[in-house]
């Protein structure tokens, strides 16, 4: 198939998987139905219905939900030339990245190698970390990231044993794994003609603004890092918070500084927000709310299928949430703000500890 | 020959201190393809074999890591099969662990070398590059009152954020060489309070301090010798560490080669894990075994376990027989043939194995292509001559050397002269539309075998509607020998005949009557599909069989390429004249050579295969004893 053919049928697809999108009111009348509902309509019975405990059925529904994204994004990837295909599988690797975000933490905390195991998310082929059963034999995290460095995953390996070998903070390590895999994707980005940009520049840029933020904040005022070292861990954005603003904004001494600092129109959007938990919360409607646009708008195939992939992540972590809660038996409103701060759960310094 | 080697499906229930045992007896006997299926007896959940093959992966890993460092001898062949109890394999593990310790230690004692060397490669292209810039240097070499320095090398892709971060501790950066991956920097600013915040920073972007010696000001012969020094210095520093590990693990190795054979000796469990399900202390395996050697396992298992043991056998069933592994042909001189099979795809159990009939029809085709006594001994020469490196597969070049042999002795031809011999038959380009006409009758008689052949192998399956009406079938078979005929009798003159017009449409019509009770859409995408897939047939049919006149074609293309060799050469001087018999005959066996064989595998492939073999069997993988790479390459 030439480009056009590519091009048309790949629209055609994003457009028909688009209308399994949620609508806006969709999760308030999924929070109202049960478990066993939610899993029949989603094809989690399986995953429910098992005899393990909770802790791992909950892990049985993440894992069939990410299968389900995965799947969509094999099915996307197929009319894609090499460029594209690069992008929207390396933004896929981030589920590559938190097992070995596991598996760095079980080495360092000498957890048991089942435990280990049980955390870590089955992938298919093309999204897995080349030689993960030898990077699970590996007896500590220096020999794992040594293994990693021979191979496609050096551009981060590296730098994160070199990082590790300097500091022996489970942070910093984590910190520069998610760098490296934000600096691929911009790197990916950097490939691609002016006639795929502008909706990529809009799309790359939403993510990493919002991200840019959440860390700013987090890293500053939560573990009150200083401002070289914060501005160090974070990946300046093509779009609003570039470079120089990001200097300008690390250098403030106080969270509602950083807002008022902020440009437009994040200025507007997190105006009076007071915690981080609002400030996730409204950023991930912001991210929703450009990606939708990049789907409704967007002129190039690969951007929309990357908008469609994060809103479906967004959509089906939100389910994850939702069902992790009735299997928790968390009160309504818990599970409320979990959905709402959900986006992807294993994504980018947000996932909890193994 | 043809017939697969006949297969049972057995079920074998031990008690679980006997897994051990039985999986070393299957895999001594090298009969057993395990199934893993889960079972259809209900309770039986449970994985008896998990903690082993843990176990027996840590293990392997770490066995494999130290051999990095301290190469082990090769494996014996056959080691004495004895069982491998939990208790030695966890024992043999820790003893592994400890002795990968001690191996890392080394292993990093390595890197360490390697970093000061590759430090001191640094120092001297930095010192090259510091030799040109007519600055007092010791000026960088440490922390002043008011100022501090440093010069170091950072990960190329950190020095724009490290620029900016050191930039909001008020110091600046110069980078100043770019090698490989990383970049010289130097780094300076005001002394005071922003240190430690600046050493953090520093240390997350992966910043080593470079040292400025003190020479480097004023001596740089003296630096460079020094340097150059330094870098013997760590090779000698390398050497030793080897003697060093080389004496430490000499008394290690044979500890190390029993542990390696501990690990062979308990894979045949590891290998089993995903058939084997228990409950309580039953443990239950399943698996493929040849018919023959059911028996034979039976028996070796009374001799080698103590517990009591069931083992149950029955043939399998229809719907199963897609997960029957096929076993692929023992014949030597077929082997080479298996594996351009292989290529194609494995029988599935119950097909005819095609290797024979592929490797008859195969050579009868490239000698008849090919026909040439000396270029055929020249193939069948150089195979022989490097049969070392091509393996196994140097015979398919001696077999098809000796077809293009025999057929050049049928066509008189000896290197394109068809003068020096005579011909037992006749050179093929005195008749042509003879060598057509016989080419043409080939590919009936080839599309014919392979309709037949299509047909027997889903009447096998009982797949009685495909048998019958499938693409191929036995009423294809007939539209087709009915075409042949009817296309017969026109070229003796006469009329297509009304027999075979009779069986044309008797068995078109059936063929359209069968797919329109097959499809499912309105009439009028009906008549179109149907009259469409009828075109299909009778274009198909004819336009296949031929494609079997290229074989005369490139028989008789054979013959006239060696003619216009020989005209060329007949142009030139006496040196030319032999040069160009050489040059053109090395021509025709590399190129025409090369074409033929291609052609051939298409008409195999494309004109046969494709009719009769769905290729998506599993091969015959029992699980055996011995060393990694022999178990591979087994078929």
């Amino acid at each position: 198939m030439k480009f056009a053919a590519h091009q048309a049928y790949l629209h055609t697809r994003v457009s028909g998987m688009a209308t399994r999108l949620f609508r806006p009111d969709t999760l308030a009348l999924l929070a109202e139905r049960r478990a066993e509902e939610l899993a029949a309509e989603y094809d989690l019975t399986a995953a429910l219905e098992s005899q393990l405990p909770v802790k791992a059925r909950s892990r049985a529904v993440e894992q069939a939900l990410i299968n389900t994204l995965l799947a969509e994004l094999r099915i996307l990837i197929r009319p894609m030339a090499a460029p594209e295909r690069t992008l929207i599988l390396d933004w896929g690797r981030h589920y590559a990245l938190a097992n070995l975000k596991t598996l760095i933490r079980g080495k360092l905390h000498d957890l048991d190698r089942k435990v280990i195991a049980d955390n870590l998310y089955e992938l298919p082929h093309n999204l897995r970390l080349p030689m993960q059963d030898s990077l699970f034999q590996a007896e500590n995290v220096l020999e794992l990231l040594r293994q990693l460095e021979g191979g496609p995953y050096s551009f981060i390996a590296r730098q994160a044993r070199v990082v590790f070998e300097r500091k022996q903070e489970p942070f910093a390590l984590e910190a520069a794994i998610d760098q490296r895999y934000l600096t691929g994707l911009v790197r990916d980005m950097a490939l691609f003609s002016d006639r795929h940009c502008p909706c990529l520049r809009r799309l790359i840029g939403a993510l990493l603004d919002r991200l840019a933020i959440l860390w700013l904040l987090r890293f500053r005022f939560s573990y009150q890092l200083s401002s070289s070292e914060t501005f160090f861990q974070l990946v300046p954005s093509m779009r609003r918070l570039h470079r120089e603003r990001l200097l300008a904004l690390v250098n403030l001494d106080s969270f509602a500084a950083v807002l008022a600092a902020l440009p437009p129109p994040f200025t507007g959007l997190l105006a009076a927000s007071h915690d981080l938990m609002d400030v996730q919360r409204r950023l991930n409607a912001f991210l929703r709310g450009e990606a939708l646009d990049v789907i409704h708008v967007g002129q190039t195939g690969v951007a929309r299928a990357l908008a469609y992939l994060i809103l479906r992540e967004q959509d089906l972590m939100a389910l994850f949430s939702l069902i992790q809660g009735r299997l928790l038996e968390l009160p309504a409103e818990v599970i409320k703000v979990a959905i709402e701060t959900s986006s992807a759960r294993c994504h980018l310094g947000e996932r909890q500890a193994a | 020959m043809l017939r697969p080697t006949p297969m049972k499906h057995v079920r074998l229930l031990v008690i679980d201190e006997d897994l051990p045992r039985a999986s070393l007896t299957l895999a001594e006997l090298a009969s057993f393809h395990a199934d893993d299926r889960p079972p259809e007896e209900e309770g039986f959940a449970g994985q008896p074999s998990v903690a082993y093959r843990d176990i027996w992966r840590q293990a392997s890993s770490r066995l494999e890591k130290i051999t990095r460092l301290i190469p082990l001898p090769p494996e014996e062949r056959n080691p004495s099969p004895r069982v491998i109890p939990e208790e030695e394999l966890t024992a043999t593990n820790n003893w592994l662990g400890s002795l990968w310790e001690t191996c890392s230690r080394y292993e990093e004692e390595f890197r360490a070398i390697d970093d000061e060397d590759r430090l001191i490669r640094e120092q001297q292209s930095a010192l090259s590059n510091f030799e040109g810039l007519g600055i007092d240097l010791g000026m960088l070499r440490s922390k002043t009152r008011f100022l501090d320095f440093y010069v170091g090398l950072v990960p190329y892709a950190n020095v724009r954020q490290l620029e900016g971060a050191v930039g909001l501790a008020d110091h600046l950066l110069f980078q100043y060489m770019v090698t490989g991956d990383d970049a010289h920097v130097v780094i300076v600013g005001p002394s005071g309070a922003q240190g430690a915040q600046l050493e953090s920073v520093l240390r997350s972007a992966g910043f080593r301090h470079l040292p400025i010696p003190p020479e480097l000001d004023h001596e740089p012969q003296v630096m460079r010798a020094e340097l150059a020094r330094r870098r013997e210095g760590a090779a000698a520093q390398r050497e030793a560490l080897r003697q060093r590990l080389r004496d430490w693990s000499a008394d290690l190795i044979g500890q190390l080669a029993s542990s390696r054979e501990v690990l062979r000796l308990a894979e045949p469990l590891v290998q089993l894990d995903s058939a084997i399900r228990g409950v309580g202390p039953l443990a239950r395996l399943a698996g493929w075994v040849p018919a023959a050697a059911v028996s034979a396992l039976e028996a070796r298992l009374r001799q080698t376990l103590s517990l009591p043991f069931d083992l149950s056998s029955r043939d399998p069933r229809p719907e199963e027989r897609p997960l029957v592994p096929t076993i692929s042909t023992r014949n030597r001189l077929l082997a080479p043939f298996a594996l351009l099979v292989q290529q194609y795809g494995i029988p599935r159990y119950g097909e005819i194995d095609p290797t024979p009939l592929f490797a008859a029809s195969f050579l009868l085709m490239f000698g008849t292509m090919f026909g040439d006594v000396g270029q055929g001994a020249v193939i069948a020469g150089l195979a022989w001559y490097f049969r070392a490196r091509l393996g196994r597969f140097y015979l398919f070049g001696v077999l098809a050397g000796f077809s293009s042999i025999t057929f050049g002795f049928l066509f008189g031809s000896v290197f394109g002269f068809e003068h020096w011999l005579p011909a037992l038959w006749m050179p093929p380009l005195h008749d042509p539309l003879l060598m057509l006409s016989l080419a043409l009758g080939w590919g009936v008689f080839f599309i014919t075998m392979a309709c037949i052949l299509a047909t027997y192998n889903r009447l096998v399956i009982g797949n009685w509607a495909g048998a019958f009406f499938g693409q191929h079938g036995l009423v294809n078979l007939i539209f087709y020998l009915a075409l042949a005929w009817g296309g017969f009798n026109l070229s003796q003159g006469e009329a297509f005949g009304q027999g075979p017009l009779l069986l044309v449409v008797l068995s078109l019509g059936v063929l359209a009557w069968h797919g329109w009770g097959h499809l499912e859409a309105p009439v009028g995408e009906k008549v179109l599909v149907v009259f469409i897939e009828t075109l299909e047939t009778i274009v198909g049919y004819i336009s296949n069989t031929l494609s079997f006149l290229r074989v005369a074609a490139f028989s008789l293309n054979h013959a006239a390429l060696a003619l216009a060799i020989f005209t060329l050469a007949e142009m030139m001087g006496p040196l030319g004249h032999g040069l160009t018999l050489i040059l053109g005959n090395v021509f025709m066996i590399v190129l025409e050579g090369g074409i033929v064989m291609i052609q051939v595998l298409r008409l195999e492939f494309y004109e046969g295969f494709a009719r009769y073999f769905a290729g998506d069997g599993h091969a015959f993988n029992p699980l055996r004893l011995g060393p990694a790479h022999e178990r591979e390459s087994l078929p």
